[in-house]
C-alpha cells in the first residue's frame, strides 16, 4: 500500500498551489520535498519555535491555534509554515493536527530557492496570501 | 522440561506478552531493552543469522557510520558511543562498544562482514535469543490478541514489535522494470566484468553499485531525472557520500561513466541479448536510447509491514512507513510498535529541515530504548526510576548533559535530557525523551535541553520550559567553538530561567 | 515636474518592493510607470472600485481607510493596491491623500507580466505580502 511516484505525481497534480505545473516539474516538486507524517494531537508549527519548515496538506486535517483558541482549519491543498519563514521570524500560531496528517515538507532555508524556481507556485501562493489578507482585514 | 524440548529452538509458536520481527539492530536492541526490563518477549526471524541488512548491503566498500577506533574519551564510558555509531547499547561491559574491537585500524568505517560480526557478537555477550528460519507470514486480531502466522505456527501477543526494516525493493511501475534486477539483487563483482552497465538511481545505492563496480564494467551509465546531490555541496551527511563518487572522475576523464539526468521511459530486451533503455533528458526533453547488457534498479527501498495495513496500521509516502507516535507506536492500530530503521517516520522537530538519524543505527538504538521504556510504563506498569536532582545542581547537569550526551548529539532536535519540577516531588531526572512529545504534552512542569544546529551551521544548546499544563517555550543558548556549553553565560542565562520554575520545588 | 524614466527607475529602486529585481525588469516598470500627484483629502482609490493597478508612494503620505476607519497610514517607499492586481477583486479599502502626495501608478497586466518573469519581485510581493497579513490578522498569522 505504498505510494507509487505516479500516484504521488497525480496527487500534487490534483493541488491548486501545484495546478500549473507539468508532469516533469510536478516530478522536481516529488524529488526536493519529503513525506512525512503525524498523528492526531501532533503540533507541527509552534508558536514560538525557531526552525519553522515549509508543509502542503496531501491528505488530513489540521486547526491553526492562537493562546489555545481554534481560529482556522486547513485541509488537502492548503499549505503553511510560508509565513515564518519569508519573515524569518516564529510562528505566531500552533499548527496541530486534528485528524492523521500527510504532509509535504521543505526545509525552511529551501524555500525561498524552490519558489524562485517554481514560479508559477509562488504566483499561486501570492494568491492564496492575497485571499487570507482579505479575509483577515474584514 | 524434557532433554527433546530443550534441544528444540528457542520461542516456539505459542502466547507472549510481547513478540519482537525482526534480528537486525532494531530487533535485537529491542530486545536487549525488554530483557532488562524482565519482560517476557519472542524474538523470530525469517534470516538464518543476526544482522538483518548488514547480512547482506552494503555490497561494495564499507558502511556509512563511523566508529573511531581511538577516541577522545575510553571506550567503556557513555561518551564514547558519540564516536561509535555502530555499536548497540548495553550495560553490560562486554557488550558495550563491541564494534571497535572488530575492526583492524585501517578506517574508521567498518566493512560489512565487520558489521555482522559486531552485531552476532551482541547477540552473544547480552545473552539474547533468536529463534532463527522463522518466517512472519501474516496477522490478525483474535479478541484482546495480535496472531502472527509465522511458517512454523501463530504466535499471539498483545503486543508487537516489527522491526522488519526498510529493504524490500521498490521498483517504479515504469515499463520494462519487472526485466531487470533491483539493487538487492547485486551479484559479486567479478560477474560484471567486461559488461555495459546501466544504473537507475542516482543515490547512495546508485553511486555504491557504479563505485564498486567500476573497475569491473565496460562502461556504467548511471540515470535519473534529477542531478545528484552530493554530501560535500549540502555540507551534512544528506545526499551521495564522498566514498561513492569516483564516478564523476571517471566522467570527466571520459573514462567510460556516463552520469545523466534523465527519466526513464521504458526499458526493453534487445534483440541478441541485452537491454534497451529509453530515456528522456531533463535537460531539455530529447529522447535517448542506451543499450546495455545489464541494468540494475538502484531505485530505493519499501517496507516490507506485510497485511498490516489490512489490520488498519495506516501507512504513507513512498516507501509505505507506518504513521506512528513518537513512542514509535502504529497511530492507528494501537499495540502494534515499531523498531530499527522504520522509526524514520516519525519526523520530530526537523528543525530547518534536517533530519535526525533514526534511520541509522546510531539514532535507532536510542528510539529503540525510549519505544521499550515506553511499552513498559504503559503495558507493565513498569516506572523507571527517577532520581531526585538537587536544585543547585539542575543548571550544571542541564549543560553538561548538553555538552557530552551522545543521545542528544546523535539525535539533535529530537532527543532531549528532560527532568520534572513537580513542587510535591521534587526536582526528578526524567531520562532521555523524545522532544516532540515533551514539548506538546500537557504534562508537569518541567525543563529539557537538547542539543541542536540551525540553518548556518551553528551548534547550540536548546532549553525548553514547561509550567504546568501549558505547552513549552524554547530558549536557545550560545554555541562555543570547541562545543563546551558549560559558559558562564549559558549558567547565567539558564539559572535566570529556572529561578521561576524551580523556586517552588526546593522540598 | 514630470520625472523621466531615470528618475522614475531611481525612485523605485529605493522602493523595498523592487530591491534586487533585475534591470531590465526596472527598465520596464520605468518606463510604463505612471506619476500622479494627490492635495490633502484627495482619494487615490476608492473601497468597492474595481482595481486597476498598483501604487508606490513617491513622497507625502496617505490614510487607508476601510469604512470611515483609518486602519493604516503609509508613507514615502510603501505600496498599495497590490491585493486587486493580484486577484482581480474590488478594492477591499479606500486611499486618501493625508498630506500631498506623488504616486507612481503600475497598470495591473504590466505588473502581472513582471510578476511571472522576475521571481525576485514576486518574492519581494510575497514578503510584503506577509508582513501585512501578520499585523493585520494576528488570528490567521503563522
Amino acid at each position: 500500500m505504498a505510494m507509487t511516484q505516479q500516484e504521488l505525481v497525480d496527487m500534487l497534480s490534483s493541488l491548486t498551489l501545484f495546478a500549473d505545473l507539468t508532469r516533469p516539474q510536478l516530478e522536481q516538486v516529488a524529488h526536493k520535498m519529503t513525506e512525512e507524517s503525524f498523528p492526531v494531537g501532533q503540533r507541527i508549527l509552534r508558536q514560538g519555535f525557531t526552525g519553522t519548515g515549509f508543509y502542503v496538506i496531501l491528505d488530513g486535517e489540521v486547526a491553526v491555534r492562537i493562546d489555545g483558541r481554534d481560529v482556522a482549519r486547513l485541509a488537502k491543498g492548503d499549505f503553511f509554515g510560508e509565513m515564518s519563514i519569508l519573515l524569518g521570524e516564529p510562528p505566531v500560531a500552533d499548527i496541530v493536527t486534528t485528524r492523521q496528517l500527510n504532509v509535504l515538507h521543505l526545509g525552511g532555508p529551501e524555500l525561498e530557492g524552490f519558489l524562485r524556481d517554481h514560479p508559477t507556485v509562488m504566483f499561486r501562493m501570492l494568491k492564496a496570501l492575497a485571499m487570507r489578507l482579505r479575509n483577515a482585514s474584514r | 522440561m524434557a532433554v527433546a524440548e530443550l534441544a528444540e529452538r528457542p520461542f516456539p509458536p505459542g502466547d507472549y506478552p510481547v513478540v519482537v520481527v525482526g534480528s537486525g539492530p532494531g530487533g535485537l536492541q529491542t530486545s536487549y531493552f525488554l530483557k532488562r526490563l524482565g519482560i517476557e518477549h519472542a524474538v523470530i526471524s525469517a534470516d538464518p543469522a543476526p544482522g538483518g541488512m548488514f547480512r547482506r548491503f552494503p555490497f561494495f566498500q564499507r558502511l556509512l557510520s563511523w566508529t573511531k577506533p581511538y577516541a577522545p574519551v575510553a571506550r567503556e564510558d557513555r561518551w564514547y558511543q558519540w564516536y561509535d555509531w555502530n555499536s548497540l547499547l548495553a550495560d553490560e561491559p562486554e557488550a558495550r562498544a563491541i564494534m571497535p574491537t572488530l575492526m583492524d585500524g585501517t578506517s574508521s568505517f567498518p566493512s560489512r562482514p565487520e558489521m555482522e560480526a559486531n552485531l552476532a557478537a551482541f547477540v552473544e555477550r547480552a545473552g539474547l535469543t533468536v529463534r532463527y528460519d522463522c518466517r512472519w507470514e501474516s496477522t490478525r486480531r483474535d479478541d484482546e490478541r495480535f496472531v502472527l502466522a509465522t511458517s512454523d505456527g501463530e504466535y499471539r501477543c498483545q503486543t508487537a514489535i516489527f522491526a522488519v526494516g526498510v529493504a524490500e525493493p521498490y521498483l517504479p511501475d515504469t515499463p520494462g522494470f519487472d526485466l531487470v534486477s533491483h539493487y538487492v539483487e547485486t551479484r559479486p563483482a567479478e560477474t560484471y566484468a567486461g559488461k555495459r552497465l546501466f544504473i537507475v538511481g542516482k543515490e547512495n545505492s546508485g553511486f555504491e553499485l557504479a563505485t564498486g563496480l567500476l573497475q569491473w564494467a565496460q562502461r556504467i551509465v548511471l540515470a535519473s531525472p534529477r542531478p545528484a546531490k552530493l554530501s560535500v555541496n549540502t555540507h551534512s551527511l544528506l545526499g551521495v557520500r564522498a566514498r561513492y563518487v569516483l564516478p564523476f572522475e571517471d566522467q570527466n576523464l571520459g573514462g567510460g561513466v556516463f552520469i545523466l539526468n534523465a527519466s526513464i521511459e521504458r526499458i526493453e530486451r534487445a534483440a541478441g541479448g541485452g537491454f534497451r533503455i529509453h530515456c528522456i533528458r531533463s535537460e531539455n526533453g530529447a529522447e535517448l536510447s542506451v543499450e546495455a547488457d545489464e541494468v540494475i534498479a538502484a531505485t530505493g527501498f519499501k517496507c516490507p509491514l506485510l497485511d498490516l495495513p489490512d489490520l488498519g496500521v495506516a501507512v504513507f509516502g513512498r516507501s509505505g512507513l507506518p504513521a506512528m507516535t513518537n513512542y514509535y507506536e502504529s497511530a492507528t492500530v494501537p499495540g502494534i510498535y515499531f523498531a530499527g530503521t522504520i522509526g524514520q517516520g516519525v519526523s520530530g522537530m526537523k528543525k530547518y529541515g534536517l533530519p535526525a538519524n533514526s534511520g541509522a543505527v546510531h539514532g535507532a538504538r536510542y528510539n529503540a530504548r525510549t519505544m521499550v521504556y515506553h511499552v513498559a510504563r504503559t503495558h507493565f506498569g513498569i516506572e523507571l526510576p527517577r532520581p531526585e536532582v538537587k536544585p543547585d545542581a539542575l543548571v550544571d547537569l542541564l549543560l553538561s548533559e548538553a555538552t557530552r550526551a551522545p543521545e542528544l548529539w546523535n539525535q539533535k532536535s529530537y532527543l532531549a535530557r528532560a527532568f520534572s519540577l513537580d513542587a510535591g516531588a521534587g526536582i526528578r531526572d526524567e531520562g532521555v525523551v523524545p522532544l516532540a512529545q515533551f514539548v506538546d504534552e500537557e504534562g508537569p512542569a518541567g525543563v529539557a535541553i537538547a542539543v541542536e544546529t540551525d540553518d548556518l551551521g551553528d551548534i547550540h544548546p536548546a532549553v525548553y520550559v514547561r509550567e504546568t499544563g501549558r505547552p513549552a517555550v524554547e530558549t536557545l543558548l550560545a554555541s562555543n567553538p570547541l562545543h563546551d556549553f558549560r559558559s558562564v553565560e549559558n549558567r547565567a542565562q539558564l539559572s535566570s530561567l529556572l529561578a521561576g520554575a524551580t523556586a517552588g520545588v526546593v522540598r | 515636474m514630470a520625472l523621466t524614466t531615470q528618475d522614475k527607475a531611481a525612485a523605485l529602486a529605493g522602493v523595498p518592493l523592487f530591491a534586487g529585481i533585475s534591470a531590465e525588469s526596472m527598465e520596464r516598470l520605468a518606463a510604463v510607470a505612471g506619476e500622479q500627484e494627490f492635495a490633502p483629502g484627495q482619494f487615490i482609490v476608492r473601497q468597492g472600485q474595481v482595481g486597476t493597478g498598483l501604487y508606490v508612494i513617491l513622497s507625502g503620505s496617505v490614510k487607508v481607510l476601510r469604512g470611515s476607519d483609518v486602519v493604516a497610514r503609509l508613507s514615502k517607499g510603501e505600496f498599495f493596491g497590490e491585493l486587486s492586481v493580484i486577484d482581480q477583486q474590488p478594492r477591499n479599502a479606500s486611499v486618501e491623500a493625508a498630506e500631498s502626495a506623488t504616486v507612481l501608478a503600475l497598470a495591473s497586466w504590466d505588473l502581472l507580466a513582471l510578476l511571472e518573469s522576475d521571481p525576485k519581485l514576486s518574492l519581494n510581493m510575497i514578503k510584503g505580502l506577509v508582513m501585512r497579513v501578520r499585523q493585520a490578522g494576528e488570528k490567521l498569522g503563522h
